[in-house]
């Protein structure tokens, strides 16, 4: 893999491990990589994501990440809370992506993320659920 | 059942019966052992603190409408915003309305019921 991680990661194997600033680390990093498939492999199969504004799960989130991050939108995330609750967490964060529009003028999406974590059979810490809420752009509801 | 979707109303209608009872043991079994509840924001309490604060809390026998605005549901995990309100008393005995929106992380367990893991009644932004 090309990409550059700050934080130990194996990206055939990903885990975003209990710590909310290592999940930040490489939640960035994978988004940022424009890799759409690298970004999906974050998420469990049955997992929900509402970037898209739409609670999307399997085939369709990965078409929607190949689609989103094809044209590389940057992402800066900081965490404001965590809870680790067992075998589930919960963590919110602010974000801001600089993305490009339909006709290629620059956009930003700001808001806050909730996002929930599992830690699957096998040990390793995958994303659940996230759910934007944006003060501009993408809306989940 | 795991179809949560299908039964987050009735699960939440009740916890809000247990929860207007004052039936402190019945509210308690809504929650897995590990949950974290975050009943005043920025102090997140688990274990006998979580329990003694709830505990406390229904002693002054509040009531509570809670009405589910959004649910995601995967296999084994869930994520609900509620809107709530919880009408009790202040320190000095004074009627007092408390609401919020409450972002809550939910676990299927293997005795397939669906239990609070995170309970983040201030959570939603």
């Amino acid at each position: 893999m090309a990409y550059t991680f700050s934080v130990d990661f194996d990206p055939a194997n990903p885990d975003l491990t209990s710590d909310s600033e290592t999940q930040n680390d490489i939640f960035i990093a994978a988004f940022n990589s424009g890799d759409g498939e690298l970004f999906n492999s974050l998420y469990r199969d049955d997992s929900i994501s509402n970037f898209s504004g739409e609670p999307l799960t399997g085939a369709a989130r990965l078409a929607f990440f190949k689609e989103f991050l094809g044209t590389k939108p940057d992402l800066r995330a900081s965490i404001t809370h965590a809870y680790v609750a067992g075998d589930v967490a919960l963590i919110g964060v602010n974000y801001e992506i600089d993305t490009t529009g339909p006709d290629g003028e620059p956009v930003q999406l700001r808001g806050v993320c909730t996002d929930v974590l599992r830690r699957g059979d096998d040990g390793r810490w995958l994303m659940s659920i996230d759910r934007p809420v944006a003060a501009t752009g993408l809306v989940a509801d | 059942m795991s179809q949560l979707t299908d039964d987050v109303e009735k699960h939440t209608s009740q916890y809000v019966e247990a929860f207007n009872a004052g039936d402190f043991e019945t509210v308690d079994s809504f929650y897995t052992a590990e949950a974290v509840a975050v009943w005043e924001p920025g102090k997140p309490l688990t274990g006998d603190a979580r329990r003694e604060y709830q505990r406390e809390f229904l002693k002054n026998r509040p009531t509570m409408t809670a009405v589910p605005r959004q649910t995601f549901v995967t296999n084994d995990t869930a994520l609900l915003i509620v809107d709530w309100t919880i009408d009790t008393v202040d320190a000095d005995g004074k009627p007092e309305r408390l609401q919020g929106t409450g972002v809550d992380v939910l676990r299927l367990g293997e005795d397939k019921v669906w239990r609070y893991a995170v309970d983040d009644p201030y959570g939603q932004a």
